[in-house]
């Protein structure tokens, strides 16, 4: 039996796009472009400004704000905040990677600074002979012996976690985020002879 | 998002044997650390990554290669709404494994003497949730690409060449290259620290960008590809 003839032109043409089971989600769409047209923007943002800053020098380039050994300790007491050591040196080239791509990072330092109480440690020995006392201690007392090394312990100096090489933002990261761990990877500068 | 959907979702996650056991084994694992060493916190949970992935995987995929999804879609359900039913379900699912997860690993500091963080369990729920949403997103795009458990298999490809192309460019120093790569392992793995917010820190608005856009995006395009499927009862399903 044919169908009533009221039926026939809503049967006939294509359905009202409003009830259409395949509607594409316009908005969410239109979001996500926008949002992925200011990732883009931001990132060459940062890139420019992380290009800008000297490549040859591991200071004054972070996003990180280091603290002196002193008042690492001191804030890392009085916030209950584990203290992050750098161990690291200027003519060491995964040591510079390091720098780029975790330190002078904006959002890799604001993650660092929320987490830990950062304290660079900066290995003079190649270029001046000699390390100030303190650098000397804490390489000793941490037992470092290749660049960079990343040592995570409380103002008492009890280590938790030591990631020894640069093997990338994300897998260094995501190895600070977790629990206490002791890696060593590749890419190392090794310490000099005599280095401590 | 369709309620009905959702419930059917979780159930049929919740009722294969094999995920059982996998998320058993997922869920459990961390709580080692803890037992050893109560005052390790939540941190030593870890993340719900894999827990997500192990509720993810062959979301959509399975119901193409099965035939279900012709069946399902015969309903007044539109393909948004499957997807974003099938991404709601994932990400709350894996969240109420994380939420027991936090309160077994709450009870046996307790237990062992050993005072709860209760401001980093806050912390750790807040992450892993944000987690869940990102990777079931992330889960749904692939699964709309690929059939069966297909959804693994892209993410791992995906994982691996952004490996690969990250250590290309860290040995030619080719800055861009490395960048690219990290932005791709962002991808797949969508994830934003709630600890600023927490502990008064800067917020790195380039994150919270970042996560949003992925799962903006992964959403989208998992909609967009469902709508131009053409599913049919003689179809493949591929």
């Amino acid at each position: 039996m044919p169908p009533p003839a009221t039926d026939l032109p809503a049967a006939a043409g294509p359905p009202p796009r409003a009830h259409s089971p395949r509607r594409d989600p316009v908005l969410l769409l239109a979001i996500a472009a926008a949002l992925l047209v200011l990732r883009v923007i931001l990132g060459f943002h940062e890139a420019r400004q992380q290009a800008a800053q000297p490549a040859a020098t591991l200071s004054g380039a972070d996003a990180v704000q280091w603290r002196t050994l002193e008042a690492g300790i001191a804030e890392a007491r009085a916030t209950n905040r584990p203290i992050l050591y750098d161990f690291t040196a200027e003519w060491c080239p995964p040591c510079r990677m390091m720098q780029r791509q975790l330190f002078a990072d904006p959002q890799a330092a604001a993650e660092i600074e929320s987490r830990f109480v950062p304290v660079r440690v900066l290995d003079r020995q190649r270029e001046e002979g000699r390390n100030a006392p303190w650098v000397d201690s804490l390489q000793a007392h941490y037992r470092v012996n290749s660049f960079p090394t990343l040592i995570v312990a409380d103002a008492d100096g009890r280590e938790s976690s030591r990631l020894e090489g640069f093997m990338g933002r994300e897998a260094t990261l995501g190895q600070l985020r977790g629990p206490g761990v002791s890696l060593r990877w590749g890419m190392t500068g090794q310490l000099p002879p005599g280095g401590r | 998002m369709n309620l009905t959907l959702v419930l059917a979702t979780l159930r049929q996650r919740f009722t294969s044997p094999i995920r059982l056991v996998i998320l058993l084994l997922l869920g459990w694992m961390p709580m080692l650390p803890i037992l050893i060493a109560p005052r390790a916190g939540f941190a030593a949970l870890g993340d719900c990554y894999f827990l997500t992935l192990a509720l993810a995987a062959g979301m959509i995929g399975q119901d193409l290669s099965s035939g279900t999804l012709q069946l399902l879609l015969a309903r007044p359900v539109t393909r948004a709404q499957y997807v974003f039913s099938r991404w709601g379900a994932v990400a709350a699912g894996t969240f109420l494994v994380v939420v027991l997860q936090t309160l077994v690993a709450a009870l046996i500091m307790a237990l062992r003497g050993a005072p709860v963080p209760w401001g980093e369990a806050a912390l750790h729920l807040g992450n892993n949730a944000l987690i869940a949403l990102g990777m079931a997103a992330v889960m749904a795009l692939l699964s709309s690409l690929a059939g069966g458990l297909g959804d693994l298999g892209l993410l791992v490809l995906v994982f691996i060449s952004a490996q690969v192309l990250e250590k290309v460019g860290q040995f030619k120093s080719w800055d861009w290259l490395v960048r690219g790569a990290g932005e791709l392992l962002r991808v797949i793995k969508p994830e934003l620290d709630l600890a600023p917010l927490f502990h008064g820190g800067p917020v790195a608005w380039i994150a919270v960008i970042s996560y949003l856009s992925t799962v903006t995006l992964c959403l989208g395009l998992a909609v967009v590809v469902m709508n131009r499927r053409e599913l049919s009862y003689a179809s493949s399903g591929n």
